[in-house]
């Protein structure tokens, strides 16, 4: 691929809509699958993430304004499709759901960055390069997940005060004020480990590589691994719960718990979520 | 107003000079040791001063030693690695003939009195980008079996020619993507062609 390369097929490297077997003959497609049934809502992924990606911790005060960093986010539900005021929240029967960046395959907040600093990149990531972006915040405005962060304040000049900033993750860098930000599927993870796996000359090994919140989970609820490989976990499940990276409404059996948020959006996430089972007679 | 249209005039010349004075070159220009990047200009690194002035070229050029024999993380992951001192007492115990000379007895004088060696960095790569040694040795050492000194200098200049190494190349990222943007021969019998990665997230972080 070179600069004419990049001039000539401009259009693949910007949102579409994905096709059937686009990721057939790919090498990877990094996906995710939550198991709402096994979340309990305890927040380890979350403070997970914050240790993996250098996330500052706001404070009351910027949190309340709005302020807050955090790329991993557990959302709280009561009752069926019902609002409840914010005083008059129940103390339980809370329903959480784990959201972050759903790494959309049609992304809209790729189609309307004025600098190309978010895109799509060849295994299915949707990337945000810090150093290209001006702050200009359309992608946020445009994101139907809520779920890309912008940096209101220089964060690494106080959130990590001595010695706290010898906790920071050295393959992440700390973002600057004026930059958005968002879950990026730890791919400094991702990239560590295709590495080795390209030295080794083969593909990474499903379960070789995952996220942090995958990995802070106490219940298993998050399952990441690559889509491209018919054999991965993720693969199996998106199979097994008739959900296609290129539909955009699925047609399946009752009984199927598998779903993406907003795919009437057509936006195509890669995030599939496990439906809770409830028991509404008890 | 005038008063103020005369203030913005001002101070816009004012950043004009400002952006002159900043623009100043900050390395020396010149070819001290005759290396041009592949962009055309010379950009020689700062002269580090290092704790023991290391000869490159005694042990790279004159004993032919591999670089990854000190430098052994090279082939196996994203950073080369700084030898361990026990690495270099472990030869230098067994080279008796050289032990008076200053170098040495400096180099002595750290394990003598169990200390580490404070090296300085000269290639230092900003925060906000991972490179992978690991890919590139394998790529064209082991796959490609090209000589070590040519696939090391390709970025760190001829090192074997140096005593403590300086940045020759410009470790850029255009300079980097000149590299990635030709059409590598996939090995010495295969003749199709591939290119370095050009996916920002390859090397940005």
């Amino acid at each position: 691929m070179s600069l004419n390369n990049l001039i000539k097929n401009w259009t693949s490297f910007r949102a579409r809509r994905p096709y059937l077997d686009q990721y057939k003959n790919a090498d990877y497609k990094w996906a995710m699958v939550i198991d709402l049934d096994a979340c309990t809502g305890c927040n380890a992924c979350t403070t997970a993430c914050y240790a993996e990606n250098n996330l500052p911790v706001v404070g009351k005060e910027r949190f309340e304004k709005g302020h807050a960093m955090h790329w991993m986010r557990i959302e709280r539900y009561w009752g069926e499709g019902e609002s409840v005021p914010v005083d008059m929240v129940p103390d339980k029967g809370a329903q959480f759901l784990p959201m972050m960046c759903q790494q959309c395959e049609a992304a809209p907040c790729e189609v309307v960055c004025p600098v190309g600093a978010t895109h799509h990149s060849a295994d299915g990531l949707n990337t945000q390069v810090y150093n290209r972006c001006v702050g200009s915040r359309y992608c946020s405005a445009n994101c139907p997940y809520k779920v890309r962060y912008f940096n209101w304040w220089q964060y690494a000049d106080f959130a990590w005060p001595n010695p706290l900033e010898l906790q920071l993750n050295p393959d992440v860098s700390v973002r600057s004020k004026g930059v958005m930000e968002k879950c990026t599927f730890c791919v400094q993870r991702l990239r560590e480990s295709m590495d080795h796996a390209k030295t080794d000359g083969r593909l990474v090994r499903d379960g070789e590589v995952t996220t942090a919140c995958a990995q802070a989970c106490p219940t298993s609820a998050i399952t990441f691994g690559n889509l491209a490989n018919p054999q991965s976990q993720v693969a199996k499940v998106w199979k097994n719960q008739q959900i296609a990276l290129e539909k955009d409404e699925q047609k399946k059996d009752e009984n199927m718990r598998g779903y993406r948020i907003f795919e009437e959006f057509r936006t195509y996430p890669s995030v599939v979520y496990l439906e809770r089972v409830r028991d509404l007679e008890a | 107003m005038i008063i103020r249209k005369i203030l913005f005039v001002f101070s816009l010349l004012a950043l004009i000079v400002a952006s002159f004075s900043i623009n100043a070159e900050p390395f020396k220009a010149g070819g001290a040791l005759g290396t041009q990047t592949i962009d055309g200009y010379n950009a020689l690194g700062p002269q580090v001063e290092q704790p023991i002035e290391f000869p490159h070229y005694i042990h790279a050029k004159i004993m032919k030693i591999n670089c990854m024999y000190c430098h052994t993380y090279a082939r196996r992951s994203a950073v080369s690695g700084i030898p361990r001192l026990d690495k270099c007492i472990g030869c230098h115990k067994m080279i008796p003939e050289v032990r008076d000379r200053p170098r040495i007895k400096k180099l002595f004088w750290y394990w003598d009195n169990h200390l580490s060696i404070p090296w300085k960095k000269v290639h230092d790569l900003p925060d906000f980008v991972r490179f992978n040694h690991e890919r590139h040795i394998q790529r064209f050492y082991f796959q490609d079996k090209r000589p070590v000194r040519e696939v090391c200098g390709y970025c760190h200049g001829d090192v074997a020619n140096m005593t403590t190494a300086r940045r020759v190349k410009a470790i850029s990222m255009g300079w980097c993507i000149d590299c990635h943007k030709k059409d590598h021969q996939i090995s010495a019998v295969n003749l199709k062609t591939t290119n370095g990665p050009h996916d920002c997230w390859m090397c940005h972080k």
